[in-house]
Order: C-alpha cells, then structure tokens, then sequence
C-alpha cells in the first residue's frame, strides 16, 4: 500500500512557498540598500544591557560634556563609584565612563581620546579604577570591543555563530534591530537589571542622571579564583592608556575592592604590590592607596560590585583622596 | 529538539527527503516516523526513550488482552492495572519531588523530624501528554469505542508521531490511530494550510511570546507590586503562555498537515471567549475534552444531582490543575476554574437555554452591536481568567496574597510607558489577526485573501520570524507539563 499521494504538483508548492519571500527579499535590499547609501539611521545597538551601556558611554564620550574628572574602568568603576556624588564632593564636574562588558586598557584608551577629542582642555584628572578579576585579563572579549568599534564606525554588528545567525543578517535582521527598531521600542532589561532599571531606555536615563554610574541591582553568590595577578599584557596596554592621555593629565589609579572573606588574609600586600607595579607601568601621578583593598562581605552585591551604601562610603573616600591630590 | 530551532528546519528538511523516498510504502513510512519520532525526543536525552518504549509497548499489549478478554471483571481489572502503571510513572517521574517537599514541609509544620529519601528525578519532556495519549487508548479499547490495532509499528508512530509527541495536541486513537494503517492524501489545500499554521505557529513563538515573555518575568521575578504592574505582568504573561502553547499546537498541525496527517484542533481564539464554559471549549480543547471524556464522565458528570455534578467539576479541575506540574498553585488554578465554572454552571441552568416563544428570523446584528452587546460578559471573563494566570505564573502563595493585596495600589511603575508600547507592538498582529478570524468564524481566513495581499501577510510574517529569531531559544512553557 502507499504511504501517501500528493494531490498538488511542484508548480502548487512554488505558488504558496515563493510569494512570502518576495517581501522578505524586499526587506532585505531596503535593509542592506538603506545601510549601504545611508538612508537609514546610523546603528545604535541598544538592544540589551551590555550593549546599552556601551552604546551609552560611547555616544558620551563623542559628546560636549563640562566633566573635569573623568572615571575610566571595567564594570567595578561603571559601579562602585558614584560620578554625581564625587562630582558634588570635589565641587568639580565628575563622568563616569566604565563600561560593563569585558574590555581592556586599550578600549578605555580609545574613549579618552575620544572625550579629549570632543571636549579639548576640559579634563583635569583621569581616574583608572580595575578590579583584580579585570587586571589578569589578558585582552578585551573580541564580542564587545566589536560592538564598541562599529557602533563609533558606523557599522551594523552581526555576531553570528551559526547558519542561522548568519541566514538573518544575510536577511537584514540586525541592520533593522540596530538602527531602527532599538530607537523605536525599548527592550526589557533580563533578571536584575529589569526588575531594577526596567527598559534599556529607563537604563540609559539612568546613566545620564547619574554621570554615567550605574548601580548593580543583582545578588551573586561570590565566584572566582582569589590568586589575584597582573595580565603580562597590562605593562604594554598601560603605555597604550597613557598616550591617549591629554597633555599635561596623568591618570590616578586605584585597584577596586573585593571581599575580605573571598580575597584571604595575604590580598591586601598583593594588592598594594599589584597597584605600585600598574601605577609604574602607567607613570601615574598617583596610585589612590588610600582606598581599601577589601571590604566586608556585606558590602558586595557580588565579587566585584558594591551595594548602594558601600557605592556612597567608597565615592566618599575616593573623594577624599582626590581632594588631596588635587589641591 | 526545539521548532524554533535551526537543528529542527534540518531535521525536517530531511526527514522530507525521506518521506518522499518511502511514498510507495506504508510500513516504511510508519517506521520511518517511528525512528525520527524517536531521534526527535531522544535529542533532548536519549536516556528516556526506553521509557517512552516502555510505556507504548505496555500499552499496545493491554489493549490486545482488553480486546480479547470476554470477562467483565478481568477486563476492568486489567484496565485498573494499565491506568495505576501509567499514573504510576507519571506520578513517579513529574510528582515524586513534590510529594516529598510537602510531605517534609507537613512534617516540619507539626514540629516532626522527617528524613526521606531524596532523588534527584528529572521530569522526562512530554511525559504527560504521552502518557495521557497513551492511555485514552487503553480507556476507549476498554469502553470497545476502538478495536485494539495489531500493528505495533502504527501504535508506536501514535503514542511517538513526533509533531505532537512533546506538548500535544493529546490525541485520541480514534482520530489518530486509523491514519497510520491507510495511504495519507495531502492536497493542495492541505499543504496550503500547513504551511500557513507553521509560519503562523511560529510567528506567535518567535515574535510574541518570546518577546513578552521578559515583560512578564520583569513583573513576577520583582517583590514590589502595584495594581499596574500586577495587571500589566499579568496581560504579558496571559499574552505569553497563549503563543508560546497556541503557537507550538500550530506548528504541531501544521507539521502534520505538510505530511498530509490531521491532528485535533487545540486552541480556539480563547481570549474571546464570553463566558468560562467558552473559555474551556476553546484553550487546550485536548486536554479539557480529555478531563471530559475520562475524568469528568468516569466520576458521574452531570447524572448524579447538582452537588455531585459541582464536586466532580471541581475534582476534574483541580486535578487537570496538577496534571499541568507538581506545584500547589497549579492545584488552585484548577480550583479557581472549576470554582468559576460550578458558578457558571449554577447561574446558567437558571435560565432557559431555548426561548419560550419562537423568534421571528431577523438579519444578524452588525459586528460592533455584537461586541458592544458581549463586552462585559468578555470582561468578565478575560478578568477572571487573567487572575487565574497569575495564580499560575506565581512562585509562592505568599506571591500571590502580596501581588492581590497589591492591586489595591493605584501607583504607577516608572515604566509603564514602555511596558505598553512593547505589549500593544507584539500584541496587535495576533489581536488583529484573531479578531478577524473570530469575526469571520474562519480561522482559515487569511488564505482566502487576494495573492497579493496574502503574500504580504505572510510576508510580513516571515520578515518578523527572521528579525525574532536570532535571541536565546526559549524553550516551550508546556515542555515542562
């Protein structure tokens, strides 16, 4: 007996399956066309908290801002101080440029230049804060500084993996998410961030009232390996950081704080030992020793962000220690 | 292995190869949907094939016995003994961690040490629908509606028929079974709806519920509430679980249909239903007929006076609650419903169903009058099934108490603007589109436009598919059940 009997012929088959793709096709030309001869906007990829903060502190960094006191660093700066707060302290207007994602000196190099480029002989002093998990890393995730270089470039991001991935931006997909649909409607942020902040649009918001800082809403069990040490790329990346530094500016460098239980006993030598080395390697007016190497565990939301109050103390005592290297 | 997913588009893509290279043979056809049937669920853990196996081959041999038995009493004994080994796995495998929680939380509440003897039992994909399918066939071979097949192959392509296997519809032998022993048709128009229900299918996947799912998960995951944020998380999840299932039944149809197989129709527009008794002819028409047929009739229904017919509401209900997962608030889901729909069923026997006096033919009303007219009896009902997701959608009862004491609160979440333009985005095209498919009483209705304009849809439908695609799979909420 037959399996089955096919009542249509290829000629039917073609009729339902190929007029569907003749708008897709169209979507695709207008998407890849509209790219090409810049009928659509320029791509602004805020489509999930990463990319939202890079796409954020990459458009400040290019934009006219009065801040002196410009904050450079991994996520441990994005969130452990509070630009607003040190800015109000210092009685001089503070931004805060770090950035979430896995970047290194030479990302934070390119957004100096960038803000130097953009607000000429405004900068008085460039803080460089990394926590001890950022300073082994030997280079940036090639995901984010992608992100970070098209979006100054003006180029859509296909981070694709797969056939799949690579079928959609063949299609247009992410020229369509990155240049229109991330301007039209705001993406809910996932865990956290959305229960905190909401939407990518209410994260930036955000950002922009408070200088750039964000505070980390989540609670992490604390993970990671403790054996804290300098990338041997960090002596070359640094020499990089400081020729993007105005004239006349040298940076003040400080190694974020971790948590006394997680970190050991013997952390606090290593990392004055780790801070004296990278503050050499940089030729830094100073290495911000003031500040503490570790925290109670209570302080931490995770590893290496600080709780609301902790954010407050440490922004206090940054302050304060800038104050005395300022005057 | 998921429908959203690249891996299943090559799977199927060849499984057609395959499909046309047996067209001549039946048994080859059968058994080649058994095999891809099981490729298809052993992809998520090969492991549970034996038990998927296992519990078809019990099935196929009780009803060969159940045929032949002449006895009455050994026939309803033997019938016992199948519906207790499929419970029993069932129980097993989706309720033993369940059990065990709240027997220690029992124990732990009476100041009583209790120490049991904990597994770590991972809930097998689908084991509820095809223990459900699986053993309706058992039931209607008992009650002689169906002769017992002696077709191992064809009851094993049943239980397993890979579109449906792993969250439904739950279909019947009667409907399903006898198209496994004849040559299958597929015409034109067959093909021409299957292919409208995958892409429909999936758009409702991809774009909606995925998209909604985050909104609903920002309001659930949260501790603070207000009347604003309850309902609005509470819309997004309704919005959420109605495409993601509705969606999967879709492509499940659809998928069938290519390869000229009909199986049951699962989800009809619920959200427009005026009344709860609508409500449940409309979601997951599988399962409530399933309850119906073997749950709610084996208790007595409706024939033992009102009281019975209430508590058997409430027993089918309450226990159609906990076949969706071994957690207490599903339980209250189903009581809510059956609650809901005892109440229903109070008032709506009070009046007369047939008017007394014949009424003169007249045109039917226009649409809008229609709506106007239903609009608060659709209120009604949309809010009382709305309050019944978020009893599905919580994490705890204390959950649910702060989220309904919040309702109270008139504030407004500072992202509310937002949270409405991401709802009224995702969820206009399947509120237009079902709209009209109600309106019209043809859920068809879209291929009865001009090419041109059908070609747009669709396309449009594609172009959303294609931009929704590439994000974290998200995997179907009726895997878990």
């Amino acid at each position: 007996m037959k399996s089955h009997t096919c009542e249509f012929t290829p000629r039917d088959l073609l009729r339902f399956l190929a007029p569907p793709l003749v708008p897709l096709a169209l979507f695709a030309l207008a998407m890849h066309g509209g790219a090409a001869w810049n009928l659509l906007p320029a791509p602004r990829p805020a489509l999930d908290t990463d990319r939202t903060i890079l796409v954020h502190q990459a458009e400040t960094a290019r934009a006219r801002h009065s801040a002196e006191i410009l904050l450079l660093g991994d996520s441990s700066c994005l969130m452990d101080v509070s630009a607003r707060q040190l800015g109000e302290q210092l009685g001089r207007p503070a931004l805060n440029l770090g950035t979430l994602s896995f970047l290194d000196l030479n990302a934070y190099a390119l957004l100096l230049r960038d803000y130097v480029q953009a607000n000429p002989g405004t900068v008085r002093a460039v803080v460089l804060l990394m926590n001890p998990e950022a300073l082994r890393r030997l280079d940036s995730e090639p995901y984010h500084l992608g992100v970070l270089k098209n979006f100054w470039a003006g180029r859509d991001s296909c981070a694709a993996t797969n056939w799949e991935g690579e079928a959609c931006c063949l299609l247009g997909s992410e020229i369509f998410k990155g240049r229109l649909l991330s301007r039209a409607v705001p993406v809910p942020l996932p865990g956290a961030f959305g229960r905190a902040y909401g939407f990518t649009r209410d994260l930036e918001a955000s950002m922009t009232r408070e200088a750039g800082s964000v505070l980390d809403p989540g609670t992490n069990a604390f993970q990671g390996n403790a054996e804290y040490r300098l990338a041997p790329t960090l002596e070359r990346a640094s020499q990089a950081f400081k020729s993007a530094l105005p004239a006349g500016v040298n940076p003040f460098v400080a190694i974020t704080p971790v948590p006394e239980s997680f970190a050991g006993s013997r952390y606090p030598a290593r990392h004055a030992a780790m801070l004296a080395q990278w503050a050499a390697w940089l030729n830094a007016d100073a290495a911000l020793t003031e500040l503490p190497a570790t925290l109670p565990a209570g302080a931490f939301t995770r590893v290496t962000h600080l709780k609301e109050i902790a954010v407050t103390n440490y922004t206090a005592r940054l302050a304060t220690s800038l104050k005395a290297h300022l005057n | 292995m998921l429908f959203n997913s690249g891996v299943f588009l090559q799977f199927f893509a060849a499984f057609l190869l395959l499909y046309g290279l047996v067209r001549h043979h039946l048994a080859a056809r059968n058994l080649l949907i058994v095999a891809a049937s099981y490729l298809f669920y052993g992809w998520w853990d090969w492991r549970f094939l034996a038990l998927l196996f296992g519990s078809s081959t019990f099935d196929f041999l009780v009803g060969l016995a159940l045929e032949k038995l002449p006895d009455p009493r050994r026939r309803r004994l033997l019938l016992a003994a199948s519906i207790v080994v499929n419970l029993v796995i069932l129980g097993f495998f989706k309720y033993y961690n369940f059990f065990i929680e709240s027997l220690t939380a029992l124990f732990a509440h009476g100041g009583v040490p209790f120490h049991p003897f904990s597994l770590q039992v991972i809930l097998p994909v689908g084991i509820s629908f095809y223990t459900f399918q699986s053993m309706s066939y058992a039931l209607d071979v008992y009650r002689r509606e169906i002769p017992a097949t002696r077709h191992f192959i064809n009851f094993l392509a049943y239980v397993s028929f890979f579109p449906q296997l792993v969250a439904g519809p739950i279909e019947r032998a009667r409907h399903l079974l006898p198209q496994f022993d004849r040559t299958v048709v597929i015409s034109r128009p067959m093909l021409e709806e299957g292919i409208w229900l995958i892409l429909w299918g999936m758009f409702k996947k991809v774009v909606v519920a995925d998209s909604v799912a985050p909104l609903a998960e920002m309001v659930f995951d949260h501790s603070h509430w207000s009347a604003a944020s309850v309902t609005l998380g509470t819309i997004a999840f309704a919005l959420q679980i109605y495409g993601d299932f509705s969606g999967y039944s879709d492509i499940a149809r659809g998928t069938a249909r290519v390869l000229g197989f009909d199986i049951m129709v699962n989800f009809n527009i619920p959200y427009a239903a005026r009344n709860l008794r609508d409500f449940w002819r409309r979601w997951h028409i599988s399962l409530s007929t399933w309850l119906r047929d073997y749950l709610y009739i084996s208790l007595g229904g409706n024939r033992h006076g009102s009281a019975r017919t209430y508590l058997n509401l409430l027993i089918t209900m309450v226990l159609g609650g906990l076949w969706h997962g071994a957690a207490w608030n599903f339980a209250l889901w189903g009581l809510w419903h059956g609650a809901g729909l005892a109440v229903h069923r109070a008032f709506s026997s009070r009046r007369p169903l047939v008017p007394s006096a014949p009424v003169p033919a007249q045109a039917p009303p226009r649409f809008a009058f229609q709506v106007l007219r239903f609009l608060p009896a659709w209120l009604a009902t949309l809010a009382f099934v709305l309050y019944g997701w978020l009893l599905f959608r919580a994490r705890s009862f204390t959950q649910i108490l702060e989220m309904t004491r919040a309702l109270g609160d008139f504030s407004l979440p500072p992202w509310t603007g937002s949270f409405l333009l991401n709802l009224g985005v995702f969820a206009a095209p399947l509120v237009l589109i079902e709209a009209w498919q109600e309106r019209t009483g043809d859920p068809l209705v879209t291929l009865k436009l001009s090419p041109w304009r059908k070609a747009a849809l669709q396309g449009a439908l594609l172009i959303g598919i294609v931009i929704y695609w590439q994000r974290e799979k998200v995997p179907f909420i009726y895997f878990q059940f």
